[in-house]
């Protein structure tokens, strides 16, 4: 059989894997090309090295800024999001009445798109603020817990659907042995329920981390880097090197292969987790 | 969990449920309280007060932001592009990864690697050069964005797809090209039919993706065909200024499509997040 | 199932096809397309002024595609890498002009060129005109005279003057506007000045208009300010002068001004919630047509920007452009001459004169409009009233010598952080010095 097939490669793998290279592989390559040259379009190119990476922290101080904000929202987000989804799906799963349809609600803002949630969040947030004659922009921390109540908002209920679903498939005879033993609630969470529902923890910190890391639209419609830069996330900052400076082009090419490389490290991080975790069970 | 909870914590519980989800629901009815507001009204300090006598405008924002940026249209191009997408990347995608599946070589694994690879690469590396080079070759139209989607979906589903298909066996493909049947009728007849949970599955994800997405679309077809998130983006006018009236209205309107999809979906979708968290 | 998916894959490549290539050949129509900058007029542009033209001249196909706002240089950008390239599009002075240095063609043998009355007012580059302005514009401090004649019939006013006219600097002004807000209640308005609107998006009126006069205090010419490699922002505390001014005496709180867009603020002005806004002429419609609008026509007068600079009793309201059309040098030479037809139909013909005075509401700089032929909106004969006035001086759009956007934009995160209290008004003025030394080096001055 697969001598037939492989002569049906133009028909099975090469329509997608035109599709690929024309969006995805070619802009790639192009790009990290890109990123060593001086050029404002991307047919008239002039090779200067590592000057781009030199500038992208030279210039302004933007970049280094924004890394450290998008490391602090994720790292906020990746705590807070699971605690809260953790500790909804175990309420969830105790046959509290209405445990669909809270299900259900608390789902829902997945789905809603990051621009949308973005302008929802700041109509509710400068209304909030305007009590205390402040708005978003008056000061960076108002963008930043702003960004981060969004994110958990959003985010919540995505992992709790994946905690809801860990939490059933522990054998209910280990909890009751656990209750014949005597064992008490804490004991019980911590010894029995968080050993295993490990890898869906792996999976929902994974998942927070790229989501914080990557984050673009809610950031654009929120504060756009309101006041001053200083809630500028990595992905926004790249954009508006790229877009709102002439001859900037290949220093935001510059970055984005260094943010690229940022995102690939954690991703790899979580393979290697992922794998020991197989080779444990 | 068959662990049941003592009567009084189990009411305690609900409330504190009850809370969450009004805190959860909160945004949503601002919006649609403000939606119906005129713009003046709303900005900041009067966002939480209900619609009066005053402020109360029906439904003129409605008609005026539809109508300043084309909401219909814009929808259209929402629900054209999502379903074009998402059926080709579904039958490309499970073509070509029942190929790189069966069919065991160099080349197949060194495809497959470069497919996971692109799933991690985040959209900013590629985004300047993808949007100059859909215009170079004429994919900067609703019809040409559609293969720039099925190139950026193709990793996932692929992946998907090639997980699902390594778990079932041979014989039956087998049994079916012994019998004469051409690659192409196996595909569509034995192997289609078998990936229709994980199709399902990866539909969910990709409609999820491409409805939401706002940089592919702004980029590449954002100044001449605007989808609802590009349109949204765009209700900030002349100047820098929003018409909040306006936005609160579209923000209603974008929101109705998504929660009809869920209310109905909402099984496979939870099936699909499920699934794919274990994968991705 | 296999023969849904084929027909489906033939319709899709079918579509595509007439997408890519379809639309703009077949009707063997030459394609002038302009990229237009000004997002309030965009209707005007393809309601009145597309049907007109193409009416007039069926051989051509008008294509106005506006930019959002704020987006111009973005869109334009990108638009000028395509197939089909704008042929038409807007440079916003020498700055616009070295950006797009590639792409401006020669346009001294134009009919379009040959309209404009004072020739030194076109963009050159390298002995070719290149750009041509096609709008005057005039800002200052719009106020509202029934509320200031209320104002000065108060038997407690603490001033001498009579008129609001008789404002002739700062210290007068601040006088004035300082009294006015002992009085609000009296006055029935809620603030003298609108909000000092922050929005991302609506600091224009701050970074580049407010600015002007420093940057003419300094440089005396535009010509100067686009060559300088530094700016000591010599004028640094005149502009604070006029800007607390603003935010002290405020509709708004100072927490507040991040959520107003000047839409806002013109809108308070419409509803007579406040007596004084800064904005120019463009700003009418804004105010005409705010629902509710209780300012009577002939109140809406302009006061010049006082700030304290030496001699500005004989200064003006700032007079000039930042509007001047390009064409694309790379598009087809029959584009290229229906640009030109396009152009010079609007400014020159019967018809396009009318839709430019009644409907786009230019004053043009072009020698075809007589003097009467003038938007018939309050702020535009304000600014003609301004121009002509005996002894007085207008004062030049200076800041088209910015060197780049991203000083303005440093400038007003700067004013922004002053507002919030986070920076000292030195801390401002170093940031103006920094980023234009910066900018400046980046722009190769």
């Amino acid at each position: 059989m697969e001598k037939t097939l492989r002569k049906y490669f133009p028909l099975f793998a090469l329509p997608a894997l035109i599709c690929f290279a024309l969006s995805f592989l070619i802009p790639m390559v192009w790009g990290f090309i890109l990123s060593f040259c001086e050029f404002t379009t991307i047919t008239d190119a002039t090779f200067v090295g590592f000057k781009n990476y030199v500038r992208a922290f030279t210039v302004d101080n933007y970049f280094t800024g924004a890394f450290w904000f998008t490391l602090g929202f994720t790292i906020v987000t990746v705590i807070s999001i699971n605690i809260l989804a953790f500790t909804i799906a175990m309420i969830l799963t105790k046959n509290v009445p209405g445990t669909n349809a809270f299900r259900t609600i608390f789902f829902m803002p997945n789905l809603i798109g990051g621009i949308v949630l973005g302008w929802i969040w700041q109509v509710v947030l400068n209304g909030v603020l305007a009590g205390f004659e402040q708005t978003l922009l008056s000061n960076a921390k108002y963008g930043f817990w702003g960004l981060v109540i969004l994110m958990n908002w959003q985010n919540v209920g995505y992992m709790m659907v994946i905690y809801i679903a860990a939490i059933q498939n522990i054998s209910s005879d280990m909890l009751e042995a656990a209750s014949i033993d005597g064992a008490d609630g804490k004991t019980t969470l911590f010894k029995i329920i968080i050993p295993s529902v490990m890898p869906s923890i792996t999976i929902c910190l994974f998942l927070t981390l790229t989501n914080g890391f990557k984050l673009y639209d809610q950031n654009l419609a929120l504060t756009n880097g309101a006041p001053n830069h200083q809630t500028e996330m990595l992905a926004l900052n790249i954009f508006n090197t790229f877009y709102s400076r002439t001859g900037f082009e290949g220093v935001g090419q510059a970055k984005a292969v260094m943010f690229t490389i940022i995102v690939a490290a954690i991703a790899l991080i979580q393979l290697i987790a992922t794998r020991s975790r197989e080779v444990e069970n | 969990m068959a662990q049941v909870a003592r009567k009084s914590t189990k009411w305690i519980l609900f409330i504190i449920l009850l809370i969450v989800a009004a805190v959860i629901i909160f945004p949503i009815l601002v919006v649609l309280m403000n939606s119906f507001k005129a713009n003046l009204f709303i900005s900041s300090t009067g966002a939480f007060k209900l619609p009066d006598s005053q402020s109360f405008v029906g439904l003129a924002n409605y008609f005026n932001g539809a109508d300043r940026i084309n909401f219909f249209s814009a929808f259209g191009y929402s629900l054209w592009i999502t379903i074009a997408s998402v059926a080709c990347i579904l039958l490309l995608t499970s073509m070509l990864a029942w190929y790189i599946t069966r069919v065991k070589g160099k080349v197949t694994s060194a495809i497959y690697y470069l497919l996971v690879f692109s799933m991690i690469v985040p959209f900013q590396m590629v985004m300047f050069t993808m949007s100059k080079f859909a215009n170079m070759i004429h994919l900067d139209n609703p019809v040409g964005i559609i293969v720039l989607y099925v190139g950026f979906g193709c990793g996932m589903s692929t992946f998907m797809f090639s997980g699902f298909i390594k778990s079932i066996p041979l014989a039956l493909e087998e049994a079916a090209m012994i019998d004469g049947a051409t690659p192409v009728r196996t595909f569509f007849s034995v192997v289609l039919p078998m990936l229709k949970s994980t199709a399902i599955t990866i539909a969910i994800l990709e409609t999820m993706w491409v409805w939401n997405d706002y940089l592919m679309p702004y980029l590449v077809i954002g100044t001449e065909y605007r989808t609802i998130p590009v349109a949204i983006q765009y209700l900030r006018g002349g100047y820098g200024s929003v018409d909040m009236g306006a936005m609160m209205a579209m923000l209603v309107l974008a929101m109705i499509p998504v929660i009809v999809f869920f209310l109905t979906c909402q099984k496979y979708i939870i099936k699909g997040v499920l699934a794919g968290a274990v994968k991705g | 199932m296999k023969k849904a998916l084929s027909i489906m894959l033939i319709a899709l490549i079918a579509l595509s096809s007439v997408f890519a290539n379809g639309a703009s050949e077949s009707s063997g129509k030459t394609e002038v397309y302009f990229l237009n900058f000004k997002p309030e007029i965009a209707d005007v542009y393809t309601n009145v002024v597309e049907p007109a033209f193409e009416a007039a001249y069926p051989q051509y196909d008008l294509k106005v595609v506006t930019a959002a706002s704020n987006q111009y240089q973005t869109t334009l950008r990108s638009e000028l890498e395509k197939a089909a390239p704008p042929v038409i599009f807007q440079v916003n002075g020498p700055v616009g002009v070295q950006e797009n240095v590639n792409t401006v063609a020669p346009l001294q043998d134009t009919d379009y060129y040959s309209l404009l009355a004072d020739k030194s007012m076109a963009l050159t580059l390298e002995g070719n005109v290149v750009g041509v302005p096609y709008a005057v514009e005039g800002y200052g401090i719009i106020y509202n005279d029934a509320i200031m004649r209320k104002y000065f019939a108060l038997p407690d006013k603490a001033v001498s003057i009579s008129s609001a006219e008789e404002i002739t600097n700062f210290e007068t002004l601040k006088a004035v506007v300082e009294d006015m807000s002992k009085h609000l209640d009296e006055l029935g308005i809620q603030g003298v000045f609108a909000s000092t609107s922050f929005m991302p998006g609506s600091e224009w009126r701050w970074t580049t208009h407010l600015v002007n006069p420093a940057l003419w205090a300094e440089f005396g010419d535009l010509a100067t300010a686009q060559a300088a490699k530094e700016f000591q922002f010599t004028a640094s505390e005149n502009f604070k002068n006029i800007f607390d001014l603003y935010l002290n005496n405020s509709i708004t709180a100072k927490g507040m001004v991040g959520a107003r867009a000047d839409a806002d603020s013109m809108a308070e002005f419409a509803l007579g919630q406040v007596a004084m806004v800064q904005n120019g002429n463009w700003a009418a419609a804004q105010i005409l047509g705010t629902a509710g609008n209780t300012v009577a026509d002939e109140d809406i007068k302009f006061l010049p920007l006082y700030m304290g600079l030496d001699g500005e009793e004989n200064y003006g309201i700032c007079v000039g452009t930042e509007n001047y059309l390009a064409f694309n040098k790379n598009a087809s030479p029959e584009a290229l001459e229906g640009a030109d037809v396009f152009l010079t139909w609007l400014f020159s013909s019967d018809e396009g004169k009318a839709i430019v005075t009644n409907d786009l509401m230019f004053i043009t700089p072009f020698s075809s409009f007589s003097a009467d032929e003038v938007p018939d909106d309050p702020l535009a004969r304000q600014v003609n009233i301004w121009m002509n006035k005996d002894g007085i001086t207008s004062v030049p759009w200076v800041f088209n010598g910015i060197p780049s956007e991203q000083w303005k934009a440093d400038f007003a995160q700067a004013m922004l952080e002053y507002i919030n209290g986070n920076y000292t008004w030195d801390q401002v003025t170093k940031v103006a010095q920094d980023a234009w030394a910066r900018e400046a080096e980046l722009a190769g001055r």
